[in-house]
């Protein structure tokens, strides 16, 4: 009899849950991942049932598979499986990457998988009695992998190629965050600052704007209006009123209207809104209780109209004595 | 045509001003952003997020650090917006106050570590620039920054904690 897992991804993962329930036609697993059985593949085959394959010593008919276990970080494996519809699980941090990013989707393949992320579908803990026959059955198939360690070499392979795979990951994090959110802010702030500059519309703002800015009452008047729970929540999202205040007044100190040393005050002035909109999604992510959402956001909301100008007094004080 | 033709030239003028202030950017600040966020980001992918919570959980039980590293090790190790999960590992009573406080943080923060909230950029950079174009240094502003964030959200988090207590209360919630 085959058992129903669940696999959950992992901190950093991407993608599932996946809901396995292999068949008499699909019954095995198989285990991609070099140097002997992973503890991943080890789990699934016990809880499962499955017969476990090691996918580089042996091949296996793609219509056997239940699910396969891999260790790739980010350029074949962890699309080649998902491209055939095959179930695949991933137990480095790597999303939608490699020539194969396209097949790679949540439905099909899951991502820094541990074996804490596996569980018997039903939700309950693993039954022992009946799971330790398939387990027997599994461990010798492990077994017959003599050196499931490894030799020096092959863990000295492995461990680098994980660091290896953590840079490139970060790498590869970093330049998707620049191209989807860095490099079009920066297309929207050099249009606004080319033309507040060249068309005069920058003198307008310094005569309108900066006797407030450059002044610790009028940053004062600023952030208390920033800061009413009427307006908090609507200046708040993607933080981009605050920045184009931002950019506007950094414009303003760099032609000399505002005095340098009020920068400090000024990033607190107009920011006492900040994730005023995001509050009730902040706090359901920190698993709070309706009730608790309920009293907490406008508590939040009523206590910024006391700590966002206060702030702004604390920057001042900060500021002396820095330009 | 003359007339023309010089509106022409101011209307280019203002997008050409743009494009150079564009390039600046790119050139002046993507290079070294691109590095710094690699490598922030593979310390912590080195880290691990299960030690991360471990540490932080040691925080939470005293209110200067609830409102001070805690936040600040959510902020860091996990960025804006899971930083906000780490409220889990509070009680209730505490969640809205610890909400405030690293949200509050997720600005001071870029002027030393853009990575940990590298799509709001600008509040810091806005600013910044300005005090780049004087010819002076920001190296000390980040720094103050960042100090003066933490200053601020220590006074949140307790103003906050004050108020959801008494709010509780009010409505006849047990803490």
């Amino acid at each position: 009899m085959f058992k129903t897992v669940r696999i959950d991804r992992g901190p950093a993962g991407f993608g599932g849950p996946l809901v396995i329930t292999p068949t008499e036609q699909r019954n095995k697993v198989v285990c991609v991942t070099g140097g002997g059985f992973h503890p991943v593949a080890l789990k699934l085959a016990e809880l499962t049932g499955c017969e476990l394959v090691d996918g580089f010593k042996t091949g296996c008919p793609d219509d056997q598979i239940a699910v396969v276990v891999v260790d790739c970080g980010g350029t074949a494996r962890c699309g080649v499986y998902p491209k055939k519809r095959i179930p695949t699980i991933n137990v480095m941090p790597v999303g939608k990457s490699g020539p194969l990013a396209q097949y790679i989707t949540e439905d099909i393949y899951v991502s820094d998988v541990k074996v804490e992320n596996i569980s018997l579908s039903d939700g309950s803990a693993p039954a022992p009695a009946p799971s330790a026959a398939p387990a027997q059955a599994a461990r010798p198939a492990a077994a017959t992998a003599p050196a499931e360690k490894g030799n020096f070499l092959a863990r000295f392979g492995k461990a680098a190629g994980k660091v290896v795979g953590i840079f490139f990951q970060a790498g590869r994090n970093t330049i998707d965050i620049t191209i989807k959110s860095i490099l079009p802010f920066m297309a929207f702030v050099s249009m606004i600052i080319g033309i507040i500059l060249e068309s005069g519309i920058g003198n307008i703002i310094a005569n309108f704007v900066s006797p407030y800015a450059g002044s610790l009452p009028g940053l004062l008047v600023i952030s208390v209006i920033c800061s009413l729970p009427i307006l908090s929540p609507m200046l708040g999202p993607g933080a981009v009123i605050a920045q184009v205040v931002g950019v506007l007044l950094g414009v303003e100190i760099g032609a000399g209207h505002i005095p340098p040393s009020y920068a400090l005050p000024a990033l607190f002035a107009i920011n006492p809104q900040v994730g005023c909109d995001f509050l009730p999604v902040g706090l359901s992510l920190a698993e709070a209780e309706p009730q608790t959402i309920e009293i907490g956001v406008p508590t939040i909301l009523m206590t910024r109209l006391v700590t966002g100008p206060l702030s702004v007094v604390i920057a001042y004080f900060m500021g002396i004595g820095l330009f | 045509m003359e007339v023309l033709a010089h509106l022409a030239t101011g209307f280019i003028a203002l997008f050409q001003k743009g494009g150079s202030v564009f390039t600046g950017l790119v050139t002046g600040i993507i290079p070294t952003l691109v590095v710094l966020i690699t490598a922030v980001n593979s310390v912590i992918g080195m880290i691990g997020e299960e030690k991360v919570n471990k540490i932080a959980q040691l925080c939470t039980g005293n209110i200067i650090l609830r409102y001070t590293l805690f936040p600040v090790i959510a902020v860091f190790f996990l960025t804006n917006p899971i930083c906000y999960s780490f409220g889990r590992f509070l009680p209730e009573k505490y969640k809205p106050a610890f909400q405030d406080a690293s949200i509050s943080f997720v600005h001071p923060i870029t002027g030393l570590f853009p990575h940990a909230n590298s799509a709001e950029l600008f509040v810091w950079m806005g600013i910044s620039q300005g005090i780049t174009q004087l010819g002076l240094p920001l190296g000390e502003l980040a720094v103050r920054y960042f100090i003066t964030g933490v200053i601020v959200i220590l006074i949140r988090g307790i103003v906050t904690e004050k108020a959801t207590l008494y709010m509780f209360k009010k409505n006849g919630i047990e803490v």
